[in-house]
């Protein structure tokens, strides 16, 4: 019984062989020959090839062959070719000339005038536009101030230097109106805060900074001045779950995505943890600080590296004990007197609260400050 | 089902870091401070009677001038104050100290007992922590050594506030200078560390030079030319009592210096034309030559272990710094920088060797690792010479002597730091200073 897949298949073999048949005998490969050039080419022999290339090392003899043209007979009468004898130009007189003036006495050389050059600096055009530029790391040396003469007699011994009196005195100025006239004075100037050491035997080479101190920002507090009471500490334990049950698998990924990102897909989670501290604030927080840590450089406490740790209320202020964390380097003195420098500077500098964001209040209300004098240290 | 795992573990991976961030406290790291002094107040300690109120006010001037001549401190002038002290027992307001930024307060009650003993009692305070800052404490003394109690009281405030020992109660001998530099006199004289209660331990007639304080503080040893040359000589404080150490003919003997337990001295021995380090007991007994080179070596210091001694030697050609040990042996060359070294001293903190350099026709006093290394210079003058140590290791005293025919010798002070170069008050010239150690 013939099926039709049977039929199929006979159908198919022969509409292949049909079409092989076709290629191989109805012309699908033949093809036109291709148009070519004849060119005449000769035979020579071998020795009619080193004839043409062989070099001819001796001229051939053709002596025999040319003739000779004949040597031109000489004429008898040769043409007169004798040009006349030369005659002596005429000589005229010489014209007497008048005498020449004598010549002028030569005068002393005049130097040649000083060149005038002007010293003048080329006008500096300014810039059409504001362009940014870079602050220079050192200022300009100051020009040097004119020596003195010196003078023929020997001057007064110069006042002793100025020193810092150990008292610390106001300033007083006359008053008109009072009864008791009290003599002017100056303030005594306070000893002044450094950052660095230059000893007697260092000269400073510059007076003036090669940087200045980055301006502190001021993070915006407008949402702390209209909350005067301090909110309880929020406990982590309150926070609602965010309610994933029955969301299909690929929205709870999303979910979790966004909450990952910050972007708090839950609706009751907090507000204030939804941006990072930003480098601008904890510079503001680490210079804040840093103001107020005295570094004794000549102690042994300045080898310390201690970290203590704070908590902050909503206004930035300290609550309750700087704990010590931990301490690097020296003995157990050292690292006490380390750790007191840290807890005065942090509560000293705290004043009525360092300056934070207070929406960001879950971010930094615990804080650890690691103090690190290594960079200070006497070397 | 792929995709769903990709997307979960890029959740964990934004997670982590999140997570970690707002778990943690924000931890910012401070590198850079500043170098002041610390405000502090005083007031008056309060008297009990007259007698009491006047040295309650003139103790409460020395501790704050032995503070302030730190360079470490800054005493708050007592018209700035908001409250005052009344009474001793009296609870302090912190507040109001915090609020002029008083950092430390010192307060203090003094009486004058049946005995006519001084006695004082005083508490220190952190203001800021709104706390005492240890334990209170009562010292007694004699109504004229009120200055060592209060210098005692100070040595306290700088102890617990700095972490280290005091200087304050400590003595300085030295010698003082009178006369154009043509005809100068010498003579002994002891002084406490800011220059008062003067006492002249010799007389003019014969130069002496060099004295240093045994590690107790109740003898000195010295170079005198009493006998016509150089001779190192011992001398009792109290007594004022005093014996040749070394006195072997034809030498001259010079720079000596106690080992740290004061049981042994070493000094230097010139003999013809050649100088050489020499030991010996302090009892008396046979030499023990620590060097014998064709250079001149002198100028010996102990370590506080010690174990070691650095010393001046001109063995390579120009005055340089060596160390070797206490009993001879080789010594290796510690200072590396152009110019001339010497008179080293090593530090009680055995950390540092302070040296007097002379370089391109200025002295200096500096000091330096005793490897050699991290060389620095505090000072820089027409002539600074004769470094000496404070107990502590903190402070160097020195001499400083002007120009000209009518120079004069004078004991300046400076931090080791370099900071804080102050003048010594002294009645005449003075020079070639010693320390003392911390008196009991």
């Amino acid at each position: 019984m013939i099926t039709p897949i049977k039929i199929g298949y006979y159908v198919s073999g022969a509409g292949h062989f049909a079409l092989i048949f076709w290629a191989l005998f109805g012309g699908l490969f033949k093809s036109e020959p291709m148009p070519f050039e004849v060119t005449d080419v000769t035979t020579i022999s071998e020795a009619e090839y080193q004839a043409l290339f062989a070099p001819s090392e001796a001229p051939p003899d053709l002596g025999a062959d040319i003739a000779m043209p004949e040597a031109p007979a000489p004429e008898d009468s040769l043409p007169d070719i004798a040009s006349p004898p030369d005659t002596p130009p005429a000589l005229s007189e010489p014209e007497v000339a008048e005498p020449a003036e004598p010549d002028p006495v030569p005068t002393a050389p005049v130097p040649p005038p000083d060149p005038q050059v002007t010293d003048v600096a080329p006008e500096m055009r300014p810039p059409s536009e504001d362009v940014a530029v870079l602050i220079p790391e050192t200022s300009v040396r100051p020009q040097p101030r004119p020596a003195p003469r010196v003078a023929p007699e020997p001057v007064a011994q110069p006042e002793p230097d100025v020193r810092i009196d150990d008292r610390v005195q106001e300033a007083v100025t006359a008053e008109p109106d009072a009864e008791i006239v009290q003599d002017e004075q100056e303030a005594t100037s306070p000893e002044e805060s450094t950052t660095e050491i230059v000893t007697e035997a260092d000269s400073p080479e510059q007076a003036a900074p090669s940087r200045s101190v980055r301006p502190q920002t001021r993070p915006q507090r407008a949402v702390a001045e209209q909350e005067p009471q301090p909110e309880p500490r929020p406990q982590p334990s309150a926070e609602p779950e965010p309610d994933t049950a029955g969301i299909p698998s690929e929205s709870a990924v999303e979910a979790a995505l966004a909450e990952a990102m910050g972007l708090g897909a839950a609706e009751p989670a907090p507000a204030p943890t939804s941006a990072p501290m930003t480098g601008a604030e904890r510079e503001a927080l680490r210079v804040a600080v840093q103001s107020c840590w005295n570094v004794d450089v000549g102690s042994a406490a300045s080898r310390v590296t201690v970290t203590v740790g704070v908590e902050l209320d909503r206004q930035g202020r300290v609550t309750g004990e700087v704990r010590r964390i931990s301490a690097e380097g020296g003995d157990g003195r050292a690292q006490d007197t380390a750790f007191q420098a840290a807890r005065r500077a942090v509560l000293r500098c705290q004043r009525d609260g360092y300056d934070l964001p207070v929406e960001k209040y879950d971010l930094w209300r615990s804080l650890e400050l690691v103090f690190n004098p290594e960079g200070m240290r006497l070397r | 089902m792929i995709r769903i795992m990709s997307l979960l573990l890029t959740v964990f991976a934004l997670g982590l870091p999140a997570a970690a961030q707002d778990s943690g406290p924000l931890r910012i790291e401070i590198t850079e401070g500043v170098i002041e002094p610390v405000p502090f107040a005083v007031p008056d300690f309060i008297g009990d009677g007259s007698t009491a109120t006047q040295l309650g006010r003139q103790i409460a001037d020395v501790i704050a001038a032995d503070l302030t001549g730190t360079g470490l401190f800054r005493r708050i002038p007592s018209d700035a104050f908001i409250s005052q002290i009344t009474s001793f027992s009296s609870p302090i307001q912190y507040a109001d100290w915090k609020a002029i930024n008083a950092q430390a307060l010192v307060s203090g009650a003094v009486r004058v007992d049946a005995a006519g003993q001084v006695v004082v009692q005083f508490r220190i305070h952190d203001v800021f922590a709104g706390q005492e800052l240890g334990q209170g404490l009562q010292l007694v003394g004699t109504q004229e050594g009120w200055r060592r109690i209060a210098h005692k009281v100070a040595d306290q405030v700088y102890s617990r506030i700095t972490g280290e020992g005091g200087y304050f109660d400590t003595r300085v001998v030295y010698v003082a200078e009178t006369g154009p530099k043509d005809a100068r006199q010498k003579r002994l004289a002891i002084m406490d560390y800011d220059g008062a209660n003067v006492k002249y331990l010799t007389d003019s007639a014969s130069l002496v030079l060099a004295p240093r304080f045994s590690p107790t503080g109740d003898r000195v040893l010295y170079t005198s030319y009493e006998s016509g040359f150089p001779r190192v000589y011992l001398m009792d404080v109290a007594t004022v009592g005093r014996r040749a150490l070394v006195t072997r003919e034809g030498t001259m003997s010079f720079a000596p210096r106690f080992s740290p337990d004061g049981r042994t001295i070493i000094y230097s021995i010139s003999q013809g034309g050649n100088t050489d380090l020499y030991k010996m007991s302090v009892d008396g007994g046979a030499e023990t030559r620590l060097t014998n080179t064709p250079s001149i070596e002198t100028a010996p210091s102990f370590s506080p272990d010690g174990r070691q001694i650095v010393f001046e030697s001109d063995r390579s050609g120009t005055s340089q710094l060596y160390i070797m040990p206490s009993t001879g042996g080789e010594a290796r060359r510690i200072s590396s920088g152009q110019g001339r070294y010497g008179t080293p001293v090593w530090s009680p903190r055995g950390d540092l060797i302070a040296f007097t350099k002379q370089h391109q026709g200025r002295f200096h006093i500096g000091v330096m690792r005793t490897d050699g290394s991290e060389e620095r210079l505090l000072t820089a003058s027409f002539l600074d010479e004769g470094p000496t140590w404070a107990p502590n290791g903190r402070v160097i005293m020195f001499t400083r002597e002007t120009q000209g025919e009518q120079g004069r010798a004078s004991l300046y002070t400076v931090d080791v730091s370099g900071r804080n170069l102050r003048q010594v008050r002294t009645e005449t010239g003075a020079s070639d200073p010693a320390w003392s150690p911390l008196q009991q």
